[in-house]
């Protein structure tokens, strides 16, 4: 990377926000009439009730929830990328840093719409703030989702703070070159910033401490979102083990997304230099890690439910298994903790094509987990009486298309108007020559 | 814009978007200047009534709130039901609101309905029977269901009048095998009731008395005060049926036998009773003669021909030997192939066993009795033809629906020159034959009696304000037929009737009468008959032995009654069509049950469609695998399967009389509701049932407890003594401050006020008859989601009936009840972000449906999976929406729901007691299911209350409570089925 001047960092980066080609608003309103669709599907389901998703009795959450897990999931390397390796000092997470965090502040907008989605009475979702009233009822805070409530606004608030606080120098950048309603624009948006020594030593101390307060809540969101499921009696949720495994499965999910993302843009873009395979290679070695992690919590899981002699536990595992849901269970194991063991191969691991694909099948494996997570333990709960099962309707597939389009749309402006590489950092790992020793 | 225009287009914009807020009733509230003396808004009225869904003739007592009928429960005072009602008699107030009610009488004109006036309707009826009277004798011939004497006196005079016979009365079951057996001991075609409670031991041969049988609600309470335990012992059961009902799976014993082997089983056993020495109260020459038509009946080619094991054989002699009082009971209400042999032989081993005749009372005989047999309804027709009737008047009987297609009723319909009338009021088949159908009053909006037992004469009286303008049926039959009627109108004659006096419909006497609900007798009980035996069926008995058990292996089709449609009147109300079939658990489909080795041997899965075919016709069903069959045997419930009668009925499920044939026995004048099959084989085609139940196993969860009887009364250990955490040894944990434990416990425990209410459960009464589901439904305005929501797994029971099957003995079922738990430590109240679940002060687990914003977490959480959601807005089609209940929110879409235990009625029950400055009484409160119940097996009370009748069930150490491991603290505790060997 020593090729690399500050010069053509700015020219490669900026010149991403060149104005777009036809092709692009077009891919633009693509991806917003399919939002539109999903909005439809969502104003159909409260008009006619949440009837028009496939839920039932047993089983009362379905992909709306399996969604809301898995960009809760996606959220999270965003944010473990920028501030705690950032803490831990490793260069290589500096060309990625500012895609990653856009992809979790995204990431979480997407998840905070699914409890929405999923409500039977969305128009009354204001009885969960603890606001004052007559008749001086508060929320629940011994609920979950309650919990939930706090931990992804706080994650929303956090993390979006932290990515504009990153962006603001990278702001004045643009604003220097721009004329017209864009600089006016950039002019706003940077907040006046100038480039002094004494911004430069704020910035760098408030990003420190922005990357400290991240850090815990990137542990923290997560636990608390599998504590959904772990507070609650039923058999296949009620386990100490989910809290860890939630975080584990949300970094492998959201470090998989980053490579999703990041492969294409680094072609279309020409990002090639600045975004070196050495740092997707990188990223490739940490999901071997988390998926060595996410493996060993289904061993413990089942092991658990042996060694818990419980009969309960061990005919939900088994079922899990090989019961009506086997296929979803295999996928999962598959891609989630076998697939990425290919990883281990440094031909894989530099060859894009296979690195690409090996991305996506993580990104489907993480949803099925949560599939299997949250379909199979109510449909096979306590009284087998009322055992059920569940399948999306295609209102719910309108919706979980509708997000990815929300997503895609958001990321896909992004791209063309703000930097999607952080220059700032760049030009520090250009000085501090940080990114050999990632 | 200037600013004027401003100003208007805001000005007429804020009050366009104000009118559009307005609630939209739609309605006008109009207040009534003079309110009836019993109305008071808010409060509930409540008229003593008889139900009229079967014959048996329960007495009723109908809530009345705001001249709209909302309920019914049982009369406490009549002594045929004392109380109590099934899932039938529960679901009555749909046939009364029922959508497809017909408003106005419809004359045919071509293909097409004329609504014409009710006086130019009976004017019509009037003009066509005069002039067919004119033309010679029997020109109006009438078919009615049974009715009461009242009625059928009119009916006979009417008739009369128009110079012609009496009316027939059809009913499709109408037991003449049982009444052919009776006429052939006691030399009257009779139907006397059951002494059932005062019996140790009943041998069944396939009546199946908790469904449809004579009378099922008070043979129901009449068996499970034999059979229910009382001081450690329980009277004994055992069905020996080729197919096993409802009733055959609550008995302590099924025997699989090969159809119409019964009368075999029974006449070896009357060999046995013969060589025990019993039947010397019989005529010598009788007994004699008895004693050598069975003495070559040899116990191991008995069993052989039955399918039967030698040792069951002997072990039911060993047992009818060994009964003080023993009953033996014959064959279903559609029974099926040598029924008038089998209740022939039944009756007799039965008389033989009881020679004082303990067990019948001839004082009672079910009303049922004064139905026609199925050969002279079949004769009634062929006269047709031979008659030259013109008019025919068919008062709410439907033999298109109910007859098998061979009886050609169809045929005898459309003769040239018969002008057909129904009074009905739903198109159903053979309505829609008629030229001309009349609507009528139904029994809640009419005066009438009826004599469901020879004793007992029930009453009737409108019930509710007129919100339908038909005439009743007595007015009508008045006006068309008499020229000088003999009463003003119908209510005159039937006070005249009942009093014994005339114009006697305004006496403090006669509306006694009617405020009780009609005058009870007791009868002289049991005996006060013997036996006459006619020798001719001996003859019949012997013929029977030479033909029958040549070993030949058929395939049996049989039709069973349905303990939710009856015989299909019931199959146009969508709440009986949604309450799922106890044993198959599937709800408004019908599945054919086959036997699950004939399932696996032809690799056939539930809801595979298999087509079965015999000498009549052919069918195509979804099967349903189910143990409680003969192997060679297939059965399909009869009721559903219309081809018209309403949306609820129409297209929907099948109708097993399509494969029959309209055979009649010889002597009994009965119909076969079976038939051998020629063809059984799968289409390759499947489709879903709509069935409640996800497995019927327990997988060892401790979840229908059952006890044997030697352990209870051996051990007798209280589950509170168990000291430990796991679900065998998890002590119980009442939902008081006594199950607390610290080392148990996170949160100190609920301190209660007053009350702390609960429920106990008998599994040991649980008859899983559905009679609570149906109450529940009807008290709580619960919706009615329709067969493809079932399928999408929606349905909204607040109770279900869940069946098990035993682990060891898959053929054996266990009956759970299962409701919303009430915990005192619930589940699901702590995951509500928003409290909408709330445990109140008095322990209610109450859903505050207006704070629900529908998370569906509580329904997650909840291990009993008792809570409901409303997915949809549902619809109660006009006029349904008069049946629900003022007192109960009805919920929108987006709100969970679950059992409240009746809060309502613990609401109202306490403004009494406050009023009269006293706690609510134990027993003072019974929620719908509780009240219904026709054994008895729920009781409500509070855990405060130091001898409430729940304080007192729950030392019982049958006691315990479904998963109580989790130490949820569930508030309805239920007490195990006690099982015994036998």
């Amino acid at each position: 990377m020593s090729d690399l001047t500050y010069k053509e960092i700015d020219d490669t980066v900026i010149d991403t926000l060149s104005p777009p080609t036809a092709k692009y608003w077009g891919i633009i309103a693509l991806v917003f009439a399919g939002l539109l669709m999903g909005a439809g599907c969502w104003l159909y389901q409260i008009f006619i009730g949440v009837g028009v998703a496939g839920m039932n009795t047993p089983v009362h959450w379905g992909t709306y929830l399996i969604n809301f897990v898995f960009w809760v999931g996606i959220a999270h390397s965003g944010t473990l990328i920028s501030a705690i390796l950032h803490l831990f000092r490793a260069g290589w997470r500096n060309p990625i840093a500012r895609a990653a965090e856009t992809m979790t502040v995204f990431a979480v907008c997407c998840a905070g719409l699914f409890p929405f989605i999923h409500l039977g009475r969305v128009w009354l979702v204001f009885y969960m703030l603890p606001f004052p009233n007559q008749r001086t009822l508060w929320p629940n805070f011994q609920s979950p989702l309650m919990f939930d409530v706090v931990a992804i606004s706080t994650y929303l608030t956090v993390s979006a703070l932290f990515w504009y606080t990153g962006l603001m120098p990278d702001l004045a950048a643009i604003r220097d070159r721009a004329t017209g309603t864009r600089k006016r624009v950039f002019t706003i948006l940077s907040l006046g910033w100038t480039g002094e020594q004494g911004q430069w030593h704020n910035y760098a101390r408030g990003y420190l401490f922005f990357a400290a307060l991240a850090t815990p809540l990137v542990i923290s969101v997560h636990s608390v979102v599998s504590w959904d499921f772990a507070l609650s009696v039923i058999p296949g949720w009620h386990t100490t083990i989910f809290a860890p495994y939630f975080v584990a499965g949300a970094i492998h999910s959201g470090l998989a997304m980053v490579l999703t993302l990041l492969i294409p843009l680094r072609k279309i873009f020409g990002y090639e230099r600045i975004i070196t395979i050495h740092v997707l290679e990188s990223v490739a070695k940490t999901i071997v890690f988390t998926g060595l992690i996410v493996g060993f919590a289904y061993a413990t899981e089942i092991f658990i439910a042996w060694y818990s002699h419980n009969i309960i536990e061990m005919e939900s595992f088994w079922w899990r298994a090989f019961g009506d849901y086997a296929i979803p269970y295999w996928i999962m194991v598959f891609c989630n903790t076998i697939a990425p063991l290919f990883y281990l191969f440094k031909k894989v691991r530099t060859n894009l094509k296979l690195l690409f694909t090996i991305s996506i099948l993580v990104n489907i494996g993480m949803w099925y987990e949560r599939f299997v997570i949250i379909i199979g333990s109510v449909a096979h709960g306590f009284l087998p009486n009322a055992w059920g099962l569940y399948s999306p309707t295609l209102i719910e597939f309108g919706i979980m298309i509708g997000a990815f389009c929300l997503f895609f749309f958001l990321f896909l402006l992004f791209v063309k108007h703000l930097p999607s590489v952080s220059m700032t950092e760049m030009k520090e790992t250009l000085h501090h020559g940080a990114s050999d020793d990632g | 814009m200037d600013r004027r225009t401003f100003l208007k287009v805001t000005g007429i914009g804020s009050v366009a978007f104000a009118a559009g807020c307005g609630s939209e009733t739609g309605e006008k509230l109009f207040t009534l200047v003079n309110a009836p003396d019993d109305m008071v808004t808010g409060e509930a009225t409540w008229y003593a009534s008889t139900c009229r869904e079967c014959p048996a003739g329960c007495g009723i007592i109908a809530k009345s709130r705001e001249g709209r009928l909302v309920k019914l429960e049982g009369n406490p005072l009549h002594p045929i039901n004392r109380g109590r009602l099934c899932m039938r008699g529960q679901a009555a107030l749909q046939s009364l609101y029922n959508p497809d009610r017909l408003k106005q009488p419809l004359l045919k004109k071509g293909d097409k309905w004329q609504p014409i006036s009710f006086e130019d309707a009976i004017a019509m009826i009037r003009y066509r029977a005069n002039a067919a009277a004119a033309a010679g004798p029997n020109r109006v011939r009438m078919l009615t269901e049974v009715v009461g004497s009242t009625l059928e006196g009119v009916f006979t005079d009417a008739l009369a009048g128009w110079n012609s016979s009496g009316p027939v009365m059809y009913e499709p079951f109408a037991y003449e095998s049982l009444k052919y057996a009776h006429r052939q001991l006691f030399g009257l075609p009779i139907l006397p009731a059951y002494n059932m409670e005062q019996a140790d031991f009943i041998l069944g041969f396939g009546a199946d008395f908790l469904e449809t049988w004579l009378s099922p609600v008070e043979y129901a309470w009449k068996f499970k005060a034999m059979h229910a335990i009382q001081d450690g012992t329980k009277g004994r059961f055992i069905q020996v049926s080729p197919v096993q009902s409802l009733t055959g799976a609550n008995a302590d014993r099924w025997i699989a036998c090969r159809p119409g082997t019964e009368a075999l089983v029974a006449l070896w056993l009357i060999k046995k009773a013969l060589a025990g020495g019993a039947g010397y109260h019989l005529p010598i020459d009788f007994r004699e003669a008895l004693d050598e038509i069975t003495s070559d009946l040899d116990a191991a080619e008995v069993a052989a021909k039955c399918d039967m094991e030698a040792g069951q054989l002997q072990n039911l002699a060993n047992r009818l030997k060994a009964a003080h009082r023993p009953l033996v009971l014959g064959t279903a209400s559609a029974a099926g192939p040598e029924a008038a042999v089998a209740d022939l032989a039944t009756a007799t081993l039965n008389v033989l066993l009881d020679p004082v005749l303990t067990s019948y009372d001839f004082d009672n005989r079910h009303r049922v009795e004064a139905a026609a047999s199925k050969d002279r309804v079949l004769e009634f027709f062929k006269a047709m033809d031979k008659e030259p009737v013109r008019v025919l008047l068919l008062h709410q009987s439907n033999p298109l629906f109910s007859l098998p297609p061979g009886a050609d009723i169809a045929g005898a319909l459309f003769k040239k020159n018969l002008f057909k009338v129904a009074f009905t009021n739903s198109l159903d088949e053979t309505a829609t034959a008629a030229d001309l159908v009349f609507p009528i009053q139904h029994a809640l909006e009419t005066w009438d009696t009826y004599e469901g037992k020879q004793f007992v004469t029930g009453t009737m009286q409108p019930a509710m304000g007129k919100a339908f303008q038909a005439p009743s049926m007595g007015d009508v039959m008045l006006k068309a037929a008499f020229e000088t009627p003999p009463a003003s109108d119908y209510k005159q004659l039937v006070a005249a009737k009942l009093t014994g006096r005339p114009d006697s419909a305004s006496s403090t006497e006669w509306l006694r009468l009617v405020q009780k609900g009609g005058r009870y007798f007791k009868g002289r009980g049991e005996g006060n008959r013997t036996v006459a035996p006619n020798p001719d069926m001996l003859a019949r008995l012997q013929q029977y032995l030479a033909r029958t058990g040549k070993n030949e292996r058929h395939k049996f089709f049989l039709a069973m009654p349905s303990v939710r449609f009856f015989d299909g009147r019931g199959a146009n109300k969508s709440l009986l069509c949604e309450i799922p079939d106890p044993i198959s658990q599937v709800a408004w489909q019908t599945p054919l049950m086959v036997h699950p080795a004939v399932m696996r041997s032809r690799q056939w899965k539930d809801g595979d469609h298999v087509t079965i075919a015999s000498a009549a016709g052919k069918l195509t069903a979804p099967v349903y695998g189910y143990e409680g069959l003969h192997p060679d045997v297939s059965a399909m419930t009869v009721g559903q399967g219309h081809t018209a009668y309403g949306r609820y009925a129409r297209d929907r499920g099948l109708n097993p009389l399509q494969v029959l044939d309209a055979v009649v026995d010889q002597d009994a004048g009965g119909l076969a509701y079976a038939t051998q099959l020629k063809q059984l084989s799968g289409t390759g085609k499947r489709q879903q049932l709509a069935c409640f139940a996800g497995s019927t196993s327990q997988y060892n969860r401790k979840i229908a407890v059952s006890i044997p009887l030697a352990e209870l009364t051996a051990a007798g250990k209280h589950e509170k003594d168990k000291h430990g955490l796991t679900m065998e040894d998890f002590p119980f944990t009442p939902p008081t401050p006594a199950g607390y434990d610290r080392r148990r416990d996170f949160y100190p425990p609920h301190e209660h006020d007053t009350y702390r209410w609960g429920m106990v459960v008998d599994l040991d009464r649980c008859i899983g008859c559905g009679a609570c589901v149906s109450s529940c439904y009807m008290e709580n305005n619960v919706g009615i989601v329709g067969e493809e929501r079932i399928l999408e797994g929606r349905e909204m029971a607040w109770l279900r009936i869940s069946r098990y099957q035993d682990r060891k003995h898959p053929e054996r079922s266990n009956f759970l009840p299962m409701m919303c738990q009430h915990c005192d430590n619930a589940p699901c109240e702590s995951v509500c972000p928003v409290y909408a679940p709330h445990h109140s002060a008095e322990g209610l687990n109450n859903q505050i449906y207006n704070r629900c914003i529908g998370t569906r977490f509580c329904a997650q959480n909840c291990p009993y999976k008792v809570r409901r959601f409303n997915w949809y807005d549902w619809e109660w089609p006009d006029p349904l929406q008069m049946q629900l209940n003022p007192n109960v929110t009805v919920r929108s879409k987006g709100v969970m729901e679950k059992c409240s235990f009746c809060v309502q009625r613990i609401k109202t029950a306490r403004q009494v007691a406050k009023d009269q400055d006293r706690e609510i009484r134990d027993g003072e409160v019974a929620p719908a299911c509780a009240q219904t119940c026709p054994t008895g097996a729920l009781t409500f009370g509070s855990f405060m209350e130091a001898n409430s009748r729940i304080n007192k069930l729950i030392k019982d150490p049958r006691a315990y409570q479904v998963l109580g491991y989790l130490n949820a603290k569930p508030a309805v505790i239920y007490l195990k089925k006690v099982l015994q060997e036998i």
